[in-house]
C-alpha cells in the first residue's frame, strides 16, 4: 500500500518536472526561432555596404542603411538626454522624499503611463511638436522615445534608491553632511549600477519602437544635417521595406531587422553583465 | 614605427568608411519633406535619387504614409508637399489655407488577380466583377464567368473575395470602377479608400491581398499591376466600355490616360475611357503643391524639381511599370507649374 502510494508520488513528481520544463523551453524557444530566422534570412544582406551606405533606389542593387543605423543612435541619444535626467530624479523624488499619499498616485501614473500603447505617444508629440513647430523632426523623434522612458527609468530608479539601506543615509546624515549631498553622493553613488541597468533595458525597449516614430522622426532616404529636420530610424526603414512589392528590399528588410535584434541584444548583455557585478559584492 | 604602422591602415578605413557619406554632407543644404502615397513610393525615391545628380544642394525626402495621411499632412502644412492616389475632395480643399495644386505624375492600374488550378488566363466585364464582389455570383462555374471564358476549364468551387483591409488609393480607383458600371455599387458602396465591402476577407495591404489569393484556391482579389508584375500574379483581362477584352498592360493605361477627359484643376477619375484599348480600372497619382510658397528657396527648387519630373523623370516610368503621361497632358502640367509663385 504505502509502497504504491510512494511510487505514485514519484512519478506526479517527475511528470509535473517534465511539464515545468517543457514550459521553460517553451518560453525559451521563440527567441531560438526569432534569431534562427532572422539569421537566415538577413545575414546574406548584411555586408560593409549595409553599415556604410544610403539606401539605393529599386532596380539599383546594394546600398544600406547606414543613415538609418545613425539615425537610430541619433534618436536614442536625444531621447536619453530627456528621459535620463527626468526619470532619475523622478525616482529620487519618490524614493528620498515625497509623501506616500503623493507617492502612491505618481507610481499609478507612472504606471498607467508605462501601460500606453506606443502609438499613442506618437499621436501625442505630433500634436504638441510637431503641429506647432510646422514639420517633422529628429527633436520630436527623441521626445516621443524620451518621453517613453521617463516612467520605466522612474520605476526602477526608484526600486533600486531603496535598496540602499537606511544606514548609509543615517550615518551620513550623523556626520553633518547634507542631505542633497547624502542623496548625490551616498544614495545615488551606491545605486549607480542599478541606475544605469534601467536605463539600458529603457534604451533598448524604446530602440525598436517604430509606431511613435512615424509622425514624429518620419524617416528620411539622406542624411541627417539638423535636428529640425527629419531623420531615418532602423525600425522605420524596417518597415517601409517590408511593406514594399520588391525583393531587394525585403533582403534589406531581414538584414535591417537582424542588426537591430542584435543591437538591443548586446544591451541586454551589457545589463547582464553590469548586474551580475552588482549581486558579486556585498552590498 | 609599430604606431605608425597600425595607424594608416587605421586612417585608410575611416576614410573609405567616413569619405563618400563626408562628401555628401558637405554638400547637402536643404531638405523638401514630403508625404502620402505608397503606391508612387518606388518611381518618387528613384526621381529624388537621380535629383540628386542635377541639383546636388537640395534633397528631397519622401515617406509613404499613405493617401489620406499624404492630404492630412499638406492641409496641417507639416511636410513641403503631400501626395495622393484619389484626387481631394471639395470638403478636404476647403480646408487648406491656401489653394492646393493637383501635380499629376504617373498613372497605374488594379489588376483582377486570382488562384484557379493553372491559373487560364481569364476575361471578366464589369458587371460580372460588381456581382463577385457584391457576392453574388458564388461559384467560378457560373453561367455568366463561363460564356465569356469559352474554352477555359472553369471548376465547381466558391469564390472566396480578398479585398484590402485598410485604407487605400488602390480601393480608391477599385471602387470608383465598380460604382461607375454599377448603379447599385454606386448606391450600396459608393467610393472611398475604404468601404464597407458587402463580400469578402480583409488583407492588409497590397502583400495581404495577394498573400491570401496565393494561400486560398478559388481566391479572387485586387492588387496594383506594379505588385502583380513584380510578382507574377495572373491578371484578369477586363472589358471596356469600347466592348474590347484589354490586358492591364503600360500601353493600355496611358490609352486610358490619352482618352480620359482631364478637367482644368487635374482632379480626374481615369477609369471606364473611351478609348478601344484602353484599360479600364487604371487611375492617376498627383503631387499635391500650395500655389504660393512661403519658403521662397524652397518653392523655387520644388518648382525645378516638378519641371525636371515631369520633362525627364516621365521615361523613368516604364521600367518600374508605371505608365507616363501622354505629352498632351505633359504639356498642360508645364504650364500649371508655371502658375506656382514664390
Amino acid at each position: 500500500m504505502s509502497a504504491t502510494n510512494h511510487r505514485w508520488r514519484k512519478f506526479k513528481n517527475v511528470l509535473m518536472q517534465a511539464v515545468a520544463l517543457a514550459c521553460a523551453l517553451l518560453v525559451v524557444a521563440p527567441l531560438g526561432l526569432v534569431f534562427y530566422h532572422l539569421i537566415k534570412s538577413g545575414i546574406g544582406s548584411v555586408n560593409w555596404a549595409f553599415f556604410t551606405q544610403l539606401p539605393k533606389p529599386v532596380g539599383e542593387s546594394g546600398g544600406g542603411m547606414a543613415n538609418a543605423i545613425a539615425g537610430t543612435f541619433i534618436l536614442l541619444g536625444l531621447a536619453a538626454l530627456i528621459g535620463v535626467p527626468v526619470g532619475v530624479l523622478g525616482g529620487v523624488y519618490l524614493s528620498e522624499y515625497g509623501s506616500s499619499r503623493l507617492n502612491w498616485w505618481i507610481r499609478f501614473a507612472a504606471d498607467v503611463l508605462n501601460g500606453v500603447p506606443s502609438i499613442i505617444w506618437g499621436i501625442v508629440v505630433y500634436a504638441l511638436v510637431v503641429v506647432p513647430m510646422k514639420g517633422f523632426s529628429a527633436w520630436a523623434g527623441g521626445i516621443v522615445l524620451g518621453m517613453m522612458m521617463i516612467p520605466l527609468i522612474m520605476r526602477t530608479s526608484e526600486e533600486v534608491l531603496q535598496l540602499v539601506p537606511n544606514g548609509y543615509r543615517e550615518a551620513s546624515l550623523a556626520l553633518g553632511i547634507p542631505r542633497w549631498r547624502t542623496i548625490v553622493q551616498i544614495v545615488l553613488r551606491t545605486a549607480m549600477k542599478g541606475i544605469v541597468t534601467g536605463v539600458l533595458l529603457a534604451l533598448a525597449r524604446v530602440a525598436g519602437e517604430t509606431a511613435p516614430l512615424l509622425f514624429t522622426a518620419f524617416g528620411n532616404r539622406f542624411w541627417n544635417h539638423s535636428l529640425s529636420d527629419p531623420i531615418a530610424a532602423l525600425p522605420l526603414q524596417i518597415f517601409n521595406y517590408a511593406i514594399s512589392p520588391y525583393d531587394d528590399w525585403h533582403r534589406q528588410a531581414w538584414a535591417g531587422a537582424l542588426v537591430l535584434l542584435l543591437l538591443i541584444t548586446a544591451v541586454n548583455v551589457g545589463v547582464r553583465v553590469l548586474t551580475r557585478d552588482r549581486f558579486q559584492k556585498p552590498a | 614605427m609599430k604606431t605608425k604602422s597600425l595607424l594608416i591602415p587605421l586612417v585608410a578605413l575611416s576614410a573609405c568608411f567616413l569619405g563618400p557619406d563626408l562628401a555628401d554632407r558637405a554638400s547637402a543644404q536643404m531638405l523638401i519633406n514630403g508625404a502620402g502615397a505608397t503606391f508612387p513610393y518606388p518611381i518618387y525615391s528613384k526621381w529624388f535619387d537621380e535629383y540628386v545628380k542635377v541639383d546636388s544642394s537640395v534633397r528631397f525626402n519622401y515617406q509613404s504614409i499613405g493617401s489620406g495621411g499624404g492630404q492630412k499632412q499638406i492641409l496641417a502644412e507639416t511636410v513641403d508637399f503631400g501626395a495622393s492616389d484619389g484626387p481631394m475632395s471639395d470638403a478636404n480643399l476647403a480646408k487648406a489655407p491656401r489653394r492646393l495644386l493637383h501635380i499629376p505624375t504617373v498613372a497605374g492600374a488594379d489588376v483582377l488577380t486570382y488562384n484557379l488550378p493553372g491559373n487560364p488566363q481569364l476575361k471578366v466585364d464589369g458587371p460580372t466583377i460588381v456581382d463577385i464582389f457584391m457576392g453574388k455570383i458564388t461559384k467560378w462555374n457560373d453561367p455568366r464567368l463561363a460564356q465569356q471564358n469559352p474554352g477555359v476549364k472553369l471548376p465547381d468551387d466558391d469564390i472566396i473575395v480578398v479585398h484590402r483591409s485598410d485604407g487605400s488609393g488602390t480601393t480608391f480607383i477599385w471602387v470608383d470602377y465598380l460604382s461607375s458600371v454599377s448603379k447599385e455599387w454606386e448606391s450600396k458602396v459608393g467610393r472611398g479608400t475604404s468601404v464597407n465591402w458587402p463580400a469578402g476577407l480583409g488583407g492588409k495591404g497590397n502583400e495581404g491581398v495577394a498573400g491570401q489569393v496565393k494561400q486560398l484556391p478559388g481566391a479572387v482579389g485586387y492588387v496594383e499591376l506594379a505588385y502583380a508584375v513584380q510578382n507574377k500574379l495572373p491578371c484578369a483581362h477586363v472589358k471596356n466600355s469600347a466592348g474590347n477584352y484589354v490586358a492591364p498592360t503600360l500601353d493600355s493605361i496611358t490609352e486610358a490616360l490619352a482618352t480620359a477627359k482631364i478637367p482644368e484643376d487635374f482632379r480626374f477619375s481615369m477609369v471606364n475611357p473611351p478609348g478601344d484599348k484602353a484599360y479600364p480600372i487604371a487611375g492617376c497619382t498627383w503631387l499635391l503643391v500650395y500655389q504660393e510658397q512661403k519658403d521662397a528657396a524652397k518653392g523655387k527648387k520644388l518648382v525645378e524639381f516638378l519641371n525636371w519630373a515631369i520633362e525627364k523623370g516621365e521615361s523613368m516610368a516604364e521600367s518600374l511599370n508605371y505608365a507616363p503621361l501622354p505629352a498632351s497632358v505633359r504639356q498642360r502640367v508645364l504650364e500649371r507649374i508655371k502658375t506656382i509663385k514664390y
